[in-house]
């Protein structure tokens, strides 16, 4: 930070521009998420208002939301899938990226390929051969059918790859010596070691699951059970009725933004513990 | 958070074979087929599961697209799949429909460009001062957009530009009527999405600037370089694998991420403005039911993102040649 002392006045301008940009980056970024929250505070008759501090608070618009839908339903139905979803991405990831990082074998890289590849295919270029196979096993409708065909991430097997390369060999072959089986290394050894990555990437696949929209939206065509579809139906039936439609569009948002809160501590909090890089 | 996998090489395979061997060598190895099968199964156990969800639910799909274009069938089980051999094609390349979706995707795609280039490489250099606790707050905030639900940043969107009582109206003091004009819907769809990502981009383009060795600006800069020479001969360089890789999320994902803004906003109207290809497919498959048209459609899809997708690795791996 030499060229600072020597900048001086120049580099405490170039600063505060710095924080003009982001403060005005972060302003547009927020404010629509403001907006949102702000709406469905305000009471019925104030959600017109353009006034920024949603005053006098009132949960009137919250209320009518639970009245109209089975918010809590969708809620949990959504959660539901993320969390599983989230959980079996996790393992089949971790089985697989295991396999990669622990032998040497015939046809591992065009295995290895085969995960890479799936970024080149388009869902829309699968998507109806997807729907047609879950008819026929009569899972269109169910949650089952939106969780099965998500499980395999081929993000999740890269990334944890990655991670277990860095790996110390030095732990798998003290395993080794002491007797124990690749299954029981896997998890009394590897994954404690990995906990910090499977926590981050737990939390990125439980919210991808989440927001997702698309696989949903063709799998429970024509129900409402999880929280996107049903507020997309809120937004068409009742599309005017600002303030119940803001709330819930919140409360879809409200457990993402929690866990992100946690997610950012998280993520420090772990790399700070684990001995292990 | 996609980051990186398009571009990667993997990494050549480093030796295991001792740990591999050793894994379940416990007993001295005998010559019995059961031995040498415990010996080579196990990577293929643990690989199975997702090998198998791989298969079945994006590689056989995959070449069941291709079979499915060659038919014409309306997703009924119960009616019979007719033959066709090429005539989806025919069908597909003939509509006045395909050619105006095509470049309707490539509006949004060029649209898309200044929310993840532009402005984050922009303001990714222009606040590199900004350190410690105050880049973190920031960096909270600019990330956030990122995760709303794409439907409900569909429904805060659509009240803010509701024609009468929406707050960008009153504020503009306008009256436009943002989603329901053939001329504004698809730029308020490409702002909706850029509104989305902007903050994702600048977070890949600050990492990327951290990850410049901070030795060759040091260097430019003692041989008597002015800073925008620096930024312009030595950094920008320097970041070009993260703008390339920027440029091949904004190509391959800008239809995915239109997505369910333009199906709960515009569905695809008005009078057809924001139908890109990839609304186009679905109403192929799903409204009118043609799957072996929304077939064809996919397997273009498929080969124009492999055509692109090379092109644009090519072209990172020979712009990350800079830093050797």
């Amino acid at each position: 930070m030499t060229t600072d002392e020597v900048a001086g006045e120049s580099s405490r301008g170039r600063r505060l521009g710095g924080h003009v940009v982001l403060g005005v980056l972060s302003l547009a970024c927020v404010f629509p998420i403001y907006w949102l929250y702000a709406t469905s505070l305000r009471a019925p008759q104030d959600v017109y208002s353009l006034s920024v501090l949603p005053w006098p608070l009132s949960t009137a618009s919250y209320t009518e939301a639970f009245a109209k839908n089975d918010v809590l339903g969708m809620l949990f139905n959504t959660g539901v899938i993320a969390v599983l979803s989230a959980l079996g991405q996790l393992l089949v990831a971790l089985l697989a990226a295991y396999a990669f990082a622990a032998w040497r074998f015939p046809l591992q890289r065009l295995l290895y390929l085969m995960f890479v590849g799936t970024w080149l295919v388009p869902f829309q270029a699968t998507m109806l051969p997807n729907y047609v196979l879950l008819s026929r096993l009569g899972l269109l409708e169910t949650l089952a059918g939106v969780i099965i065909p998500t499980l395999c991430s081929a993000l999740g097997v890269l990334l944890l790859r990655e991670h277990l390369n860095g790996f110390p060999k030095e732990l798998l072959d003290a395993a080794r010596m002491d007797g124990r089986s690749s299954w029981s290394t896997l998890w009394t050894v590897v994954v404690p070691a990995l906990r910090p990555a499977l926590a981050a990437l737990g939390i990125l696949l439980a919210i991808s699951a989440w927001n997702e929209y698309f696989w949903p939206a063709m799998v429970l065509q024509r129900s409402n059970a999880v929280v996107q579809l049903g507020l997309r139906s809120f937004m068409g039936t009742e599309g005017n009725d600002w303030g119940p439609l803001m709330a819930t569009a919140g409360l879809a948002c409200l457990p993402v933004f929690v866990l992100y809160l946690v997610l950012q501590r998280h993520i420090v909090n772990a790399f700070v513990r684990s001995g292990l890089k | 958070m996609v980051s990186g996998a398009f571009v990667e090489v993997p990494a050549p395979v480093r030796s295991r074979e001792a740990c591999a061997a050793g894994m379940t060598d416990t007993v001295p190895a005998s010559p019995a087929p059961w031995q040498r099968v415990r010996r080579i199964a196990p990577p293929y156990l643990y690989l199975l599961p997702a090998v198998v969800l791989l298969i079945v639910w994006t590689y056989q799909p995959l070449a069941q697209t291709f079979v499915l274009s060659t038919y014409s069938w309306n997703l009924v089980p119960s009616t019979p799949m007719v033959d066709v051999g090429l005539g989806n094609y025919e069908r597909l390349l003939s509509s006045p429909e395909l050619g105006r979706s095509v470049w309707r995707t490539v509006i949004v795609i060029l649209g898309m460009l200044p929310f993840t280039l532009v402005i984050p490489v922009a303001v990714a250099l222009l606040t590199r001062r900004v350190r410690g606790r105050a880049q973190g707050v920031y960096r909270a905030l600019v990330f956030a957009p990122m995760l709303v639900a794409p439907v409900a940043g569909a429904a805060v969107w659509q009240w803010l530009l509701d024609p009468s009582a929406g707050a960008v109206n009153r504020v503009l003091g306008t009256d436009v009527n943002w989603l329901n004009t053939a001329g504004t819907a698809q730029l308020s769809i490409i702002v909706i999405t850029g509104w989305h990502v902007v903050g994702f981009a600048v977070l890949v383009v600050t990492a990327g600037l951290a990850g410049i060795n901070p030795d060759y600006a040091a260097a430019a800069q003692i041989d008597g370089a002015s800073r925008s020479q620096v930024t312009r001969w030595i950094t920008v360089p320097l970041l070009s694998p993260t703008l390339a890789f920027l440029v091949l999320m904004t190509v391959l994902l800008s239809a995915q991420w239109t997505f369910p803004l333009i199906d709960t906003l515009t569905q695809g109207g008005p009078v057809g403005s924001t139908t890109n290809l990839y609304y186009l497919l679905w109403e192929y498959g799903f409204r009118s039911h043609d799957a072996g048209l929304a077939a064809a459609a996919g397997v273009l899809f498929f080969l124009g993102f492999i055509v692109v997708a090379a092109l644009l690795t090519r072209l990172a791996e020979r712009l990350s040649h800079h830093d050797d």
